[in-house]
């Protein structure tokens, strides 16, 4: 039982990191790349050229007036839509990485905790009554969290709660929101609200400015750092619970501050763009094969992946057709197949292991 | 120091255990015996914490370094990744491990010889391995407190051999309270200081140093087996003590 | 007679439906196919109509020159109407109950049926689901198809037979068709270089939707007056974005009257938008709300036309639109709309900042 020495067990740990290294230079570099071609096309033409001089422009003096539809196609119209679709992905992945964590299941996505639902039915009644702009988005923040709370309340027994409760109670809750949806969709005016309605609950950033991008951006951001910081504890959080509570996790707390966080990031992705399915579930999969399931490096790959994958879809929504895509066909009929194809891997290696 | 003080723990109209009062201060090793769906998964829960009296109270430090039979292996983890999270407890919640953290890690990995797989994936380790990795997380928490459900129950007789001469090697130095649950007397007399014996039929559990309460009568009645404690000599000249259920020896017709 | 004529050309339909005026008179047994070529027979005159379909409850009432008749209609008409000029023109139409449907056109039987409906004018060409309650609960059903001009003309006619009033919709199909043939023979002469490309904005304000041309009513009279659509490329009504009208740089720009909060600032003061063509030359307008909203076919059809010729081709449409509504008004409606009504129906104040807008003011 001799230790063994340094020299014998560093050149693992050399590969481990030099793997992690590469895959994150990749992962970046797929972003960046995404980022720039994204806002280089569009059903306006923009020459590439002008487009990349334009960004350059507005990244170099972002005050100035910009007078040409060339210069407001590219830094008001694409621009706060790729960053708010960035920040979205990355929000959704990450909610979906940090959530599969806690739940111990990888195949739970953020829309189990009702905020979707919850989130949809804020923002169905807003359109019936005919709100927009932004008391339209704190409403369907407001109703996502509340979808939480009510999911909170219905799961703690005793102070606790149990995980299966959670999700049970995530279900009933979102499957009592969705019956309220479907009943505003009943009696919406098929000329106005009943479209806004569909075309939202399938998801878009066809109506992003800055204006709603900043909206978005502190919920999404803060939450976002907040569930960062927490990527070790999220390791923890994922044992058993006896283990996790005799490395001195308090459990039940924890899991609710994570759940709350989730509520932050996905309620302000909902408020300002929909509901965007599958981002939450396929992104942090497809990063646990790309990094492993340690949270410290799964929750940056998703982030990274999560923007990167959204950027790309969403672009495709953008400029297939003159028409917009909504995006949960995009990302249900791209998601669906790469899910299909990870969960059999996933079982797959586990029955070979 | 980790102990129970009049401890009741019932499930509904069961009553699992009563009035249990033990403790074992820094220094000294106890084995939990008895057979099956006694209580002794219950009593370790509940110096744990993780079992809500129903009366008496629990004698524990904060945390305590706990090596569970299986541990998780639903995610996938380095093994030194797995050990670092021992020292949670001193990072609070939005804490990350360091550089000095990874080194207690190694060093605790070390301790439990398991220093060769830090860098293999936990959920792709034996059983008898991921115990060792589970026991180095128990020792890098630094809790002078031990306490390890089952160890020996999935290892064959060699690994049995290796963990108990581990458990003698962590014994050595008299800092540490350790609390081990087994199910053969022969670990208690091998590495415990004290034996808790889970008797049957409501009995009161019997608690001791391991000489007054490992003899042939008690573990009878522990076992409702009759049993034969036998002295052999060892490897360099001293004498040690067996136990043997008196089946045993028995030439099969 | 003539309009008639030259429909039973045209088909099944209407072959049917002069037939029937042979007889229809003598027997008072009304047999006639509707647009789904189902038969339909009432005993007599229908008194009591219900129309499921949103626009035509106002034209029901045109139809028949009151309110009389219309027992029910869908919640989405009867907004169209508390809104517009009918609830000031016919004040009970507010009492006539609106719970017989879901906007969406699914029945609710059990109200349908305490209106006592002799017909009930409904959606064809969208399933049996919103038919099958209706006719279950042994209550006639006329269906009508969405879509071009010629359909509107036809159902209409059928419904002024089913209300017993055939001569009713001689004066409206003629005045419909005097006033296309009048656009048709105007916009002839313009060439194409000289149509300017017009986009109709079906929704604005949660997301933008605007329609292609094909089986797009509103593409069709844009076209009739002499535009292009601009959106011609688009396969029914979809949602597009700001970048997409960029790119189109339409020269006019409709707005619907759907949408109660919409008007011309929402393109004015959007930083892409107010950079098209439309926007720079003040060509931007919203749909007027009258007996109906325009943008859809209804009995105002040809003051729609109109209303858009003038505004798409101001140099070769001087209808004087004013005048046109006092007539129609009173044949439709037997109301004499005052100037106050007419600038309430174009928005006057609110367009007047707009480009050959001032045409529509009072002289």
């Amino acid at each position: 039982m001799a230790a063994l020495t340094e020299d014998e067990a560093a050149p693992i740990v050399r590969s481990h990191l030099a793997r992690q290294t590469l895959v994150f230079a990749a992962l970046l570099a797929l972003f960046a790349v995404a980022f720039v071609v994204s806002l280089c096309v569009g059903r306006f033409s923009v020459p590439a050229g002008r487009a990349l001089e334009l960004i350059w422009l507005g990244a170099t003096d972002p005050w100035r007036e910009l007078t040409t539809i060339e210069e407001r196609i590219v830094l008001l119209v694409r621009a706060p839509r790729v960053v708010l679709a960035a920040l979205a992905g990355a929000g959704l992945a990450l909610s979906g990485a940090a959530l599969q964590g806690v739940f111990r299941n990888p195949l739970v996505s953020p829309d189990i905790l009702g905020i979707s639902q919850g989130a949809a039915f804020g923002g169905a009644l807003g359109i019936m009554l005919g709100i927009w702009g932004f008391p339209l988005i704190a409403m369907v923040f407001i109703s996502g969290i509340a979808a939480v709370i009510l999911v909170g309340l219905i799961a703690c027994v005793n102070g606790r709660s149990e995980t299966i409760t959670v999700i049970l109670s995530g279900l009933v809750v979102s499957s009592m929101f969705s019956a309220v949806v479907s009943l505003l969709q009943f009696i919406a005016d098929p000329n106005t609200s009943l479209p806004a309605i569909v075309y939202w609950l399938m998801g878009s950033f066809a109506t992003a400015t800055w204006e709603r991008t900043l909206i978005a951006a502190p919920g999404l951001i803060i939450g976002g750092v907040l569930l960062w910081m927490l990527r070790f504890r999220l390791n923890i959080l994922s044992l058993d619970e006896a283990e996790a509570q005799s490395l001195g996790a308090r459990t039940n707390r924890e899991r609710w501050l994570v759940f709350g966080l989730i509520a932050v990031i996905v309620g302000s992705q909902v408020a300002v763009s929909g509901i965007i399915g599958w981002i939450g579930i396929v992104i942090p999969h497809a990063s646990r094969l790309l990094v492993g399931h340690d949270h410290r490096a799964l929750l940056p790959a998703s982030v990274v992946l999560g923007a990167g994958f959204m950027v790309i879809i969403d672009t495709l929504a953008r400029t297939a057709t003159a028409a917009e895509i909504p995006l949960g066909v995009i990302t249900a009929l791209v998601g669906a197949p790469i899910f299909a194809m990870l969960l059999r891997n996933h079982y797959r290696e586990r029955n070979g292991s | 120091m980790i102990g129970l003080e009049d401890a009741t723990v019932r499930f509904g109209s069961r009553t699992i255990i009563e009035a249990l009062s033990f403790s074992v201060p820094a220094g000294r090793t106890l084995a939990v015996l008895g057979p099956n769906g006694r209580g002794k998964t219950t009593t370790l829960k509940a110096m744990l914490g993780f079992q809500q009296l129903d009366g008496g109270r629990r004698v524990a430090p904060d945390i305590v370094g706990y090596v569970p039979q299986t541990g998780t292996s639903n995610q996938r983890y380095r093994a030194l990744d797995v050990v670092v999270m021992g020292r949670a407890a001193h990072l609070g919640i939005f804490g990350q491990p360091g550089p000095e953290d990874f080194g207690i890690a190694r060093s605790a990995l070390d301790r439990a010889g398991a220093a060769r797989f830090a860098d293999h994936y936990f959920d792709r380790l034996s059983g008898g391995e991921r115990q060792l990795v589970l026991l180095a997380r128990a020792i890098a928490t630094g809790s002078q407190v031990l306490v390890l459900d089952e160890p020996a129950a999935a290892l064959d007789l060699h690994n049995q051999e290796r963990l108990l001469a581990l458990l003698n090697t962590l014994r050595q130095p008299r800092d540490k309270a350790i609390v081990f649950t087994t199910h053969d007397p022969n670990h208690a007399l091998s590495s415990a200081d004290d034996a808790l014996l889970m008797m049957p039929g409501g009995q009161t559990p019997l608690f001791g140093p391991v000489a007054e309460t490992i003899t042939p009568e008690h573990l009878e009645s522990l076992y409702g087996v009759p049993m034969r404690v036998v002295e052999l000599a060892g490897p360099s000249g001293e004498t040690h003590r067996a136990v043997l259920p008196a089946f045993a020896g028995i030439r099969a017709a | 007679m003539v309009s008639l004529t030259r429909f039973a050309s045209r088909g099944l339909l209407a072959a049917a439906l002069s037939s029937l005026l042979a007889h229809g008179a003598a027997a008072q047994e009304i047999v006639f196919k509707d647009q789904e070529n189902r038969e339909i027979k009432l005993a007599k005159a229908a008194e009591r109509i219900v129309s499921i379909v949103i626009p035509m409850a106002s034209t029901v009432i045109a139809l028949d020159g009151g309110t009389k008749r219309l027992v029910g209609m869908n919640p989405t008409a009867k907004s169209a109407v508390l809104e517009g000029i009918l609830s000031k023109i016919f004040p009970e139409t507010k009492d006539i109950p609106s719970d017989v449907t879901a906007p969406n056109f699914v029945p609710n039987i059990e109200a349908l049926t305490a209106t006592n409906p002799d017909l009930v004018i409904q959606w064809g060409g969208r399933g049996t689901d919103i038919v099958a309650p209706i006719t279950n609960a042994g209550l006639n059903a006329m269906l009508i198809l969405y879509g071009t001009e010629q359909l509107t003309r036809d159902y209409m006619t059928m419904t002024s037979r089913a209300i017993g009033k055939p001569e009713r919709i001689k004066e409206l199909v003629e005045w419909r068709d005097r006033v296309q043939k009048d656009i048709e023979a105007k916009a002839k002469a313009i060439p194409e270089d000289k149509k300017p490309t017009t986009l109709y904005i079906a929704r604005a304000l949660t997301e933008i939707a605007t329609t292609g041309t094909k089986g797009s009513y509103n593409a069709w009279y844009m076209e009739l007056v002499g535009g292009r659509n601009a959106s011609a490329e688009l396969n029914g009504t979809v949602t597009i974005n700001k970048e997409q009208i960029a790119q189109w740089d339409p020269e006019v720009i409709f707005l619907n009257a759907f949408e109660a909060r919409l008007n011309v600032d929402w393109v004015y003061n959007d930083p892409i938008l107010s950079l098209t063509k439309a926007a720079r030359n003040k060509r931007v307008y919203k749909m007027p709300l009258g007996g109906y909203r325009w943008d859809p076919p209804n009995q105002e059809s040809p003051l729609a036309w109109m209303w858009t010729a003038n505004l798409t081709q101001p140099d070769v449409f001087k209808y004087d639109l004013r005048a046109e509504m006092k007539t129609a008004y009173k044949t439709l409606y037997n109301y004499d709309i005052t100037d106050a009504d007419i600038d309430g129906i174009l928005w006057i104040k609110e367009q007047s900042g707009s480009a050959n807008y001032a045409q529509f003011k009072a002289k």
